[in-house]
């Protein structure tokens, strides 16, 4: 189920409810919250429960089995296992069609006609968030970084831990596995402050992504026909950093706030990402777990920074096509992640070249500002159906459209463009502080006023969306 | 314990500002991001020190107070009524359920949509046909969706308007070709849990939210862009099992008519409805068609009315004598054409497209009746109430 449906709303009191019964051992406890866990993934297709059992079965054995292994070939063998079972079945779910459809393309510009029958096979949802979160516990105990968990169901309570389990945070199994060990149950002040986190995330959610930027940016990117004007593309692209944001922050947010309010912590994933200050900063402050997985298990074990410039670039360059892959099973996403592939590497070499070289103000912000419209270039990629409608917007964006129209009506505009701005704005206010800093340091009445107003919002627009971007991923 | 949230805190948290729960550093809080190649500690998450209590509080009387305020908004001032259930694909498909058997269906645009009582197809029939058609989506879709139904063999009736039955897109309705895919069961729950509020709450109307309000408040004005304006707003009113009428606020505030009688603009506008596209839905039709009788079901097809304001422009693109003539005459069916009830008529259409609450009842009465004269599977109850006239319409 999805955080912004009544369906949650009632789960998560009952959950809440039931979790503070003093009736239930700290061991019920956890199975109770298990069980939730799988009823929450099974409210979008029962049958996917069990790849997330087969995911989770694996996983523990494989890594009971690199423990107990006396040599070293051994252990590998285990962690290539549960690599192939957690790799496989994502690329079979996730990227089984787009490998079909490239082969086909492939087979056709070499004049082999070849027709199979139609790949229809559904995406379980969040299946890349789970695998990459069950992954990171092999991976870690072959790395030596963590011990397996001491009891199974500690194990299976962190693959399936509703709060993180179908878009994040990422969490390693050193950060929630712990936190199993011993009773959780939220202070009323934590309880309180996790309900405030709730109502943060799904005003960003309902209110300013569905309610007000997502029909700014459909108008645009889902046009039938027609290229639209300069304004308009940028309009919309902008409509989409704010919409890509607040959605994913917002679920994350919400996550958080969920999670403490059950007496548990989960990790930050965004850190008021639009104030970055070149694009290495970018990603220290964009889905921060996604990132840094990315970094430990793929671009250190690729090289890093290690074996000299081109083995980092290739390092740098390859885990953020994968990276983009892993977004979506579209080249679109692929050239999004090339994209930011390029930058850090340019960015990479810049600093090397200038290392002496420190920005002054002016140039801090400028080069802040020249982040975030980079950024938005590849956002284009990111929303666009195909190549072709990117084209069309990177063409409009240049003021270099035929003809081009006007498609988005002057109030929309208006708001999104009001949106961004405050959004961008806080960021750069946010960008060496912590939310809970922040809020502490503000009047109590302002933090009670600016809840009231998000959480009337949230009223006013029924509380209800559409699912969350990130869930297609 | 000061790495992450704590149930070590006291258990009687003190009133007013709280202390710090938890480690709150000067600075940034570490992320994954700060540690590379290590396993990550288990996360640091701060309470600021404010009085949550209060805060919440005072939260919980907002959301009081704005629920308040919405639904007297709602009721007094925009004119919803509680009971009005969102039209959503759950419900939609809720309804394609019961259709598995059931005697009769409808499907086809708004027009047969907001134009057949089903209470009034009841009391004349017996049978209260399942309601399937969808605003702003073409019959012969939904014609080609049951036909596929291997479980239906009832009489279906295809209610059309004729540009929107041969136009070469599915509309709004195009989701139902992957209805089963959208049936997720926490869909489902939401959509009860929708309806059991709806039922008792005015403002929770899909309609009126906060960002559609706002973006509404724009009436067109920059130039050469289809603005809010030119979308259609709130139109009908939707009861139990889908049964929907016009809202009465179309037929009685004369501003909000003519907003929706700008907004039919483009029933004025020309589409190359060429022979070729014609000949196609004929053709997707018969198939259709015959595969409903092939396993014992039957087909009939409804022409609900239009003002002469848009009936000009419909005729001009798809000619009765092309369309509706040779679409009966190619699947052998039977048909009711508005222009076959003399008593039908002068029935009022407030916004030119839909018939007014009470106007629909009456011309369910009308072609309910010769329905019943047309096909077998259709019957008129021995006790089947006496037959509306258009003074039906006026009186209260």
């Amino acid at each position: 189920m999805i955080f912004n449906s009544l369906t949650f709303l009632v789960f998560f009191a009952i959950v809440l409810a039931i979790h503070n019964t003093p009736i239930f051992s700290w061991h019920q406890k956890k199975i109770n919250l298990l069980l939730a866990s799988y009823l929450f993934y099974a409210a979008w297709n029962p049958p996917f429960v069990i790849l997330l059992w087969v995911s989770t079965v694996v996983d523990w054995w494989a890594a009971q089995w690199m423990v107990r292994a006396k040599h070293e070939r051994t252990r590998k063998v285990w962690m290539i296992t549960s690599v192939v079972v957690n790799i496989g079945m994502l690329g079979c779910f996730k990227y089984g069609g787009f490998l079909l459809n490239n082969f086909i393309a492939l087979a056709s510009s070499v004049g082999i006609a070849y027709q199979p029958p139609e790949w229809n096979i559904i995406l379980p949802v969040g299946i890349s968030f789970y695998t990459f979160a069950t992954l990171s516990y092999t991976l870690d105990v072959y790395l030596r970084r963590a011990k397996p968990a001491q009891h199974f169901l500690d194990y299976a309570l962190f693959v399936t831990f509703f709060p993180h389990l179908v878009a994040g945070p990422i969490m390693r199994p050193t950060e929630l596995v712990p936190q199993f060990a011993s009773t959780r149950r939220a202070t009323p002040h934590q309880l309180y402050f996790g309900l405030s986190l709730m109502i943060l995330g799904l005003f960003q959610k309902v209110v300013l992504a569905d309610g007000f930027l997502s029909p700014v940016v459909e108008k645009v990117y889902d046009a039938r026909e027609g290229a639209p004007m300069a304004l308009d593309a940028w309009a919309a692209t902008l409509a989409f950093s704010g919409q890509i944001f607040c959605d994913f922050a917002g679920y994350s947010t919400t996550a958080i706030g969920v999670a403490m309010c059950l007496g548990f912590a989960m990790p930050d994933n965004f850190r008021f990402p639009y104030a970055a200050v070149g694009f290495s900063d970018f990603w220290r402050r964009w889905h921060i777990t996604l990132s840094s997985w990315l970094r430990d298990y793929l671009y250190i074990p690729l090289g890093g920074n290690r074996r000299g410039p081109m083995r980092t670039y290739t390092a740098l360059m390859g885990t953020m096509l994968l990276g983009g892959l892993w977004h979506g099973a579209a080249w679109t996403f692929v050239v999004w992640g090339g994209l930011h592939g390029t930058y850090l590497a340019v960015e990479r070499w810049l600093r090397a070249r200038f290392a002496g070289w420190t920005p002054g103000p002016l140039a801090f912000v400028g080069l802040g500002f020249l982040t975030y419209v980079l950024v938005n270039i590849t956002w284009v990629f990111f929303r666009a159906k195909d190549f072709a409608s990117a084209s069309t917007m990177l063409t409009s964006m240049a003021g270099l459209a035929e003809n081009p129209i006007p498609m988005i009506a002057l109030l929309p505009m208006i708001y999104a463009m009001l949106i961004i701005s405050a959004i961008v704005g806080t960021h750069w206010w946010m960008r060496d502080k912590t939310l809970e800093i922040a809020v502490e340091r503000t009047p109590s009445w302002l933090v009670g006023g600016l809840l009231a107003i998000m959480a009337v919002a949230v009223l006013a627009e029924q509380g209800k969306g559409s699912a969350f971007i990130y869930f297609q991923f | 314990m000061p790495s992450s949230t704590s149930s070590s805190d006291p258990v009687a948290a003190p009133q007013g500002i709280v202390h710090r729960e938890g480690a709150l550093p000067a600075g940034l809080r570490l992320t994954a991001s700060d540690r590379p190649g290590q396993a990550q500690p288990v996360p640091t998450r701060d309470v600021p020190a404010q009085p949550w209590g209060p805060i919440l509080a005072g939260v919980l009387v907002a959301l009081a107070v704005g629920a308040v305020g919405l639904e007297l908004n709602a009721r007094e001032r925009i004119g919803l009524h509680p009971g009005d259930l969102d039209n959503s694909e759950i419900s939609w498909s809720n309804e394609k359920l019961h259709a598995v058997g059931a005697p009769a269906a409808i499907v086809g645009d708004s027009r047969i949509l907001f134009d057949t009582d089903l209470d009034r197809f009841e009391a004349l029939t017996g049978v209260r046909p399942i309601q399937l058609s969808i605003h702003g989506t073409s019959a012969l879709t939904l014609l080609e969706n049951m036909a596929d139904d291997k479980e239906f063999n009832g009489v279906l009736i295809v209610g059309l308007a004729d540009t929107m039955f041969f136009q070469p897109f599915d509309g709004y309705g195009g989701y139902v070709k992957k209805w089963h895919e959208f049936r997720a069961p926490y869909r489902i729950v939401s959509n009860e849990i929708d309806h059991v509020l709806q039922r008792r709450l005015a403002f929770m109307d899909s309609n009126y939210r906060l960002s559609v309000i706002a973006h509404r408040l724009d009436p067109n004005f920059r130039s050469g862009v289809e603005g809010p304006k030119d979308d259609i707003w709130k139109l009908q009113e939707v009861g139990e099992h889908r049964a929907t009428h016009l809202w009465d606020r179309v037929e009685n505030d004369p501003a909000w008519r003519a907003r929706t009688r700008w907004a039919w603009k483009g029933f004025k506008e020309d589409f190359p409805f060429t022979p070729g596209l014609i000949a196609n839905g004929q053709a997707r039709a018969k198939v259709a068609v015959e595969k409903i009788r092939a396993r014992g079901g039957e087909v009939v097809f409804v022409r609900p009315p239009s003002a002469p304001e848009l009936r000009v422009n419909e005729e001009a693109q798809v000619p009765k004598a092309k369309g509706w003539d040779v679409l009966l005459a190619n699947t052998h069916s039977v048909g009711v054409h508005i222009d076959d009830l003399p008593a039908a008529q002068s029935l009022t259409l407030p916004e030119w497209s839909h018939l007014g609450r009470r106007c629909a009842t009456v011309y369910t009465d009308i072609y309910v009746r010769r329905l019943t004269e047309l096909t077998p599977r259709l019957k008129l109850r021995a006790d089947a109430p006496s037959p509306l006239s258009k003074a039906y319409c006026a009186s209260a």
